[in-house]
């Protein structure tokens, strides 16, 4: 069972994220620690879906455990994983609500609403500099439209526990709803946006980007594919299939690990993104390339990619950089 | 040092008496007075050892697996080091502290369960720390989940030799009490592949132990239930990588499928062999071939002596049985949702390549988890002889029909090694066993209904009747199950245990009420 989305008298959107199930049936299997990556740096049970659930279950309070709730870094890994089907995701969300940031450090003003020309439509994100986007929109058979309001500082409200005015909700989704196919940068939005606009198909721009054939060519047996984690483990049952044909096609090795989970390359708590906190990824870079062999990482994320080609020896490359490459090939 | 709280025989009959064997806090440890515990505290804090005593911390580890037991610790260590283990350890027998050890927290009689005093959480430790590729051989830190272990051999296409199908039992758990996995009836058990551990004795000392250097720590420690030391760093033997195909043949008599699962283990004729039934009139006989040599072998030799079926040769067989008895209809709905709900997780598409399972580990512990796992679960067991297998199967499958709709019976043999007679010693291992035990996990499919503790209790019971019964011995004979110890193995061997318990463990603080 999934979260909704309620909209409240006093005019703000709640996203119902105590869903059933929820903590309380939680067994205790730990299937989550494998896959978190604070568990896999911490190795502290506290830290994880885990701890948080079974101390909920015994006692414990949102208050008892802020450092942890504030660590989750929202990739979601721990989702597919869950035999009881909790959604720890959800559950963080709701927990950070006890204790959220000033509105006012998430919420921007607004932004003009799109005029929809088109079917498919970009929510590019703060990531997509005006060069990449330009690289993106230039690929064949893009016919994209670029969303003026992608929907960033929702994305980060919904992150930090602060709850959604309607208002701006309905801005945002107003210009939306008339799309058949949207294509998301935020992996966060990602799962959102498919409970709130039911009728569009959501897709990932990893996804937009790697079916097209001539990317697909560009992909080496030899290459490290790293897919973003957020909206890979949000459509898990669909993707993974998608991901697993694009292996056997390509031969590339990608981000999983033994159970088709994808390690992030990033791994960033809530203060981290809030207030700018210099990240250090070097520890979460070093096991998702530990005893890999490639001769070149191709990266579906901007913030995985600068992280990589940070602290990687071996060329990283942006994904939307080897649709350009395509494009170039055939022109 | 006066043991503090333990009466005069920790292991009698009446071990739990007044409190009935459905008890969930056998002997809660109240403090000795709170002075006691703050000194305890006090002393640890001063020595660097981050004792955590929030009601988040201590609340995570307040049951386990089981869910029938609860019990809360007076503060949580997050093991991060041997030498703070062994300061833990050592503060702890002059306070008279108790000390519970977890390490995946798997238990389901409350083994790793505190009842007062401290929980020292393992899994903080679990860092892999040497691979040898060429010796074949890993070191690892003993809080270290399978899965997590088999994530990094396998960077290296390495992989290890058997643990349990459950992604997050814990090395030194697994090594503590033995460990079974689908090709144990070839390689023995987990605890079988343990090299050498290092160990933290009760007393706070750190031995490095093996088959040849303090041997009879490694003795005691290798499948002791965490009574004499605290494993916490073991070296073990690995193999190269292989995926597995597997063949599953299909039985509607548990008796006809456990003689050929041992026909097929006493001839070595398979690479993992085991028994999984959905009801006992459909019983599941899973073979696997590391090798297409072997495979081949297998099926020219062996295959044509099974009398089970194959799918389809089986479903028609059911059929047959439905027709002509339609007042079993139900039964044949619940085989049918089983298979559409089982055989989907057992053959998905990103864990095979050509046909070939790529992790058996994923691959079952995810379904056991999806299919059987749950807030509550009991799994009574039974582990005999070759000899007395069928009839413990036949005998614990009559209890489990009287008390539970719908269960699961899980058996595998376990090729015993002559040299670790020793490791045996009061364990799961029965004493009349040779060259293989078997071992039969009853486990009920709870299905939202709600049981009583008594209920559950009463079942583990009449299971572990049957044993007393046949002389049996059990996997899960700690916690809530002691009651049974000294009846399982007589008073000679457990009186001479206790002797070295106390001798080793003078406050007896080390997992009080496991096992003494």
């Amino acid at each position: 069972m999934r979260a909704n989305t309620r909209v409240s008298a006093r005019g703000s959107v709640r996203i119902s994220a105590m869903t059933k199930p929820d903590h309380a049936a939680c067994s205790g299997c730990s299937l989550c620690l494998l896959v978190c990556p604070v568990w896999q740096r911490s190795r502290d049970l506290a830290m994880t879906p885990h701890g948080r659930a079974k101390a909920l279950q015994n006692g414990a309070a949102a208050s008892d455990m802020l450092d942890s709730i504030d660590s989750c870094t929202l990739c979601g890994a721990c989702r597919p994983v869950c035999p009881e089907e909790i959604d720890p995701v959800d559950m963080v969300i709701a927990l950070r609500r006890y204790s959220p940031p000033p509105a006012a450090q998430v919420f921007r003003a607004a932004l003009p609403a799109l005029q929809p020309v088109s079917a498919r439509v970009l929510l590019a994100g703060a990531e997509l500099s005006t060069r990449l986007l330009a690289r993106i929109m230039a690929q064949p058979g893009a016919d994209l439209q670029v969303a003026a309001d992608d929907g960033a500082d929702i994305a980060l409200a919904l992150e930090a526990g602060v709850l959604l005015p309607q208002q701006r909700l309905e801005e945002f989704l107003a210009s939306l709803r008339r799309t058949k196919e949207l294509i998301v940068t935020e992996g966060l939005l990602f799962d959102y946006l498919k409970r709130w606009l039911p009728k569009t198909r959501i897709i990932s721009l990893g996804q937009a980007l790697s079916s097209q054939a001539g990317v697909r060519k560009q992909l080496r047996a030899t290459d490290l594919y790293v897919i973003e984690p957020r909206a890979y483990h949000a459509d898990y049952q669909r993707l993974v299939k998608y991901y697993d044909r694009l292996r056997q096609e390509c031969g590339c090795d990608l981000n999983l690990d033994l159970q088709r989970i994808a390690i992030p390359a990033t791994a960033r708590s809530l203060p981290q993104r809030l207030d700018g906190i210099a990240p250090n990824d070097a520890a979460q870079i070093g096991w998702l390339l530990q005893g890999r062999k490639m001769s070149r990482i191709v990266v579906e994320n901007f913030e995985d990619y600068v992280a990589l080609a940070q602290a990687s020896h071996c060329e990283v490359v942006y994904l939307a950089d080897l649709a350009e490459g395509t494009q170039h090939a055939q022109g | 040092m006066m043991p503090v709280g333990v009466g005069a025989c920790p292991v009698g009959a009446d071990a739990l008496l007044g409190i009935k064997r459905q008890q969930t806090n056998p002997s809660r440890w109240q403090g000795a007075g709170l002075d006691n515990w703050q000194e305890f505290a006090v002393e640890l804090r001063r020595r660097g050892v981050e004792l955590r005593e929030s009601i988040a911390a201590r609340g995570a580890f307040a049951t386990d697996a089981g869910g029938i037991t609860y019990g809360m610790a007076h503060g949580v260590v997050l093991a991060r080091s041997t030498d703070q283990v062994a300061a833990l350890l050592q503060t702890a027998q002059q306070h008279g502290v108790p000390v519970t050890v977890r390490g995946g927290g798997l238990t389901t009689e409350g083994e790793s369960v505190a009842f007062g005093g401290v929980l020292l959480d393992m899994t903080g430790m679990s860092r892999v720390l040497r691979i040898d590729a060429d010796a074949l051989t890993v070191r690892t830190e003993a809080g270290i989940f399978w899965h997590s272990l088999a994530e990094e051999l396998r960077r290296q296409d390495l992989d290890y030799l058997s643990a349990p199908l459950n992604l997050t039992s814990s090395v030194g758990g697994t090594l503590g009490v033995g460990g079974i996995d689908v090709n144990s009836a070839r390689l023995g058990c987990s605890a079988d592949q343990a090299l050498a551990l290092q160990v933290v004795t009760p007393i706070g000392e750190i031995v490095e132990c093996s088959d040849t250097h303090n041997v009879d720590l490694f003795q005691r420690v290798i499948l002791g239930y965490g009574q004499f030391g605290v494993i916490t760093e073991a070296t073990l033997k690995i193999r190269r990588y292989t995926p597995l195909r597997m063949h599953y043949f299909y039985y509607a008599s548990l008796k006809s499928a456990i003689e050929d699962l041992q026909l097929l283990d006493r001839n070595d004729a398979s690479d993992y062999s085991g028994i999984l039934t959905i009801m006992d009139c459909a019983v599941n006989l899973l073979v696997a071939f590391d090798s297409d040599e072997r495979e081949n072998a297998f099926r020219k030799t062996w295959q044509p002596q099974l009398r089970g079926h194959g799918e389809l040769g089986f479903a028609l067989r059911m059929l047959g049985r439905y027709v002509l008895r339609p007042w079993l209809l139900p039964e044949a709905w619940f085989l049918l949702q089983r298979k559409r709900e089982l055989f989907p997780e057992l053959q998905r598409g990103e864990y095979m390549r050509d046909g070939k399972m790529l992790d058996r580990s994923v691959v079952f512990s995810r379904a056991v988890w999806k299919m059987w796992g749950g807030r509550q679960m009991v799994i009574p067991d039974l582990a005999t002889s070759s000899e007395k297998f069928v009839a413990a199967v036949e005998l614990g499958n009559a209890v489990c029909r009287k008390y539970f709709p719908h269960y699961t019976l899980y058996c595998v043999g376990i090729k015993l090694r002559p040299e670790h007679r020793p490791h045996y010693e009061m364990s799961s291992i029965p004493p009349d066993a040779e060259d293989w035990a078997y071992g039969c996990e009853f486990e009920p499919m709870i299905e939202g209904r709600v049981y009583s503790r008594d209920h559950f209790q009463a079942f583990k019971n009449a299971i572990y009747d049957i044993g007393v019964d046949i002389g049996a011995s059990n996997y899960r004979f700690g916690g809530m199950m002691k009651g049974y110890i000294r009846r399982i193995f007589g008073d000679e061997l457990v009186d001479r245990h206790l002797a070295m318990k106390r001798r080793v463990d003078p406050a007896m603080i080390l997992n009080r009420d496991v096992i003494f």
